[in-house]
């Protein structure tokens, strides 16, 4: 999985390409969560609209780094999951924990 | 039933076999000309499933995981065994968000993931000996 950072004001964010499961996780995690403490920023948007494939793993990355920026006051987006993305973050209810931008 | 097709495949419990286990399994299942859909959450259960086998049922060791698809008419069934540790409590392993490794930011999702995204799942578990999850999915061709 291919990780690409920018910046939009306040808010750090992460384009994510290619398959987000256990293998390519905890990769994923070390970089964002580094390149997040490195930045003068306040909150996370995860553009998802590249990534082809997630599964429980890709649940616990994003439940991980909201708690994470959720206890420095900031907040977090997830930005255009492709349809079988959406599925399992509606099934994982993390739609009513973060906001999502379709 | 009688079987249109099988397929067998075992690997080495390393994660880097995650993708190459649902890649072959959807490949098998998609001569059945499925929807796009069923192809995606066969895909993730397998996922799913081999995640569990490496992360749980190995650990820190190495070990074996059997991947079996078997076509049939109207659905397919897979199946992912290892031969490591076990579930003590099948029940509590099966209750969303409850997981042994917070600290690998696992979610709990697991098997919420593989029954809500298959039709039916059976998780037969020896501590000491292994688990074995069968899982079927419909094959509706498109």
């Amino acid at each position: 999985m291919d990780v690409r950072f920018s910046r939009e004001g306040n808010s750090l964010v992460v384009m994510m390409e290619g398959e987000l499961d256990h293998h390519t996780a905890s990769r994923v995690r070390e970089r964002i969560d580094n390149k997040f403490l490195m930045e003068p920023v306040k909150n996370l948007i995860l553009d998802l609209s590249r990534v082809t494939f997630m599964d429980s793993a890709g649940i616990g990355l994003i439940l991980g780094r909201m708690n994470r920026v959720t206890l420095i006051g900031g907040k977090m987006l997830i930005r255009k999951p492709k349809p079988e993305i959406q599925r399992i973050l509606r099934m994982s209810r993390i739609e009513e924990l973060i906001e999502l931008d379709a | 039933m009688q079987p249109i097709n099988k397929m067998r495949t075992e690997f080495l419990s390393k994660s880097a076999n995650e993708s190459f286990a649902r890649v072959v399994a959807a490949s098998f299942a998609a001569q059945a000309d499925p929807s796009i859909e069923v192809v995606a959450d066969i895909r993730t259960a397998v996922s799913e499933a081999v995640t569990n086998a490496i992360i749980h049922g190995y650990g820190e060791e190495e070990g074996t995981v059997v991947l079996t698809c078997v076509l049939y008419p109207d659905f397919v069934e897979i199946t992912v065994e290892d031969f490591g540790k076990g579930i003590e409590d099948v029940e509590k392993a099966k209750t969303p968000l409850f997981t042994t490794r917070p600290d690998l930011e696992r979610s709990g999702m697991g098997f919420t993931v593989m029954e809500t995204f298959m039709d039916s799942l059976e998780i037969e578990s020896r501590v000491g000996q292994g688990t074995r999850i069968r899982m079927t999915k419909e094959l509706k061709s498109r």
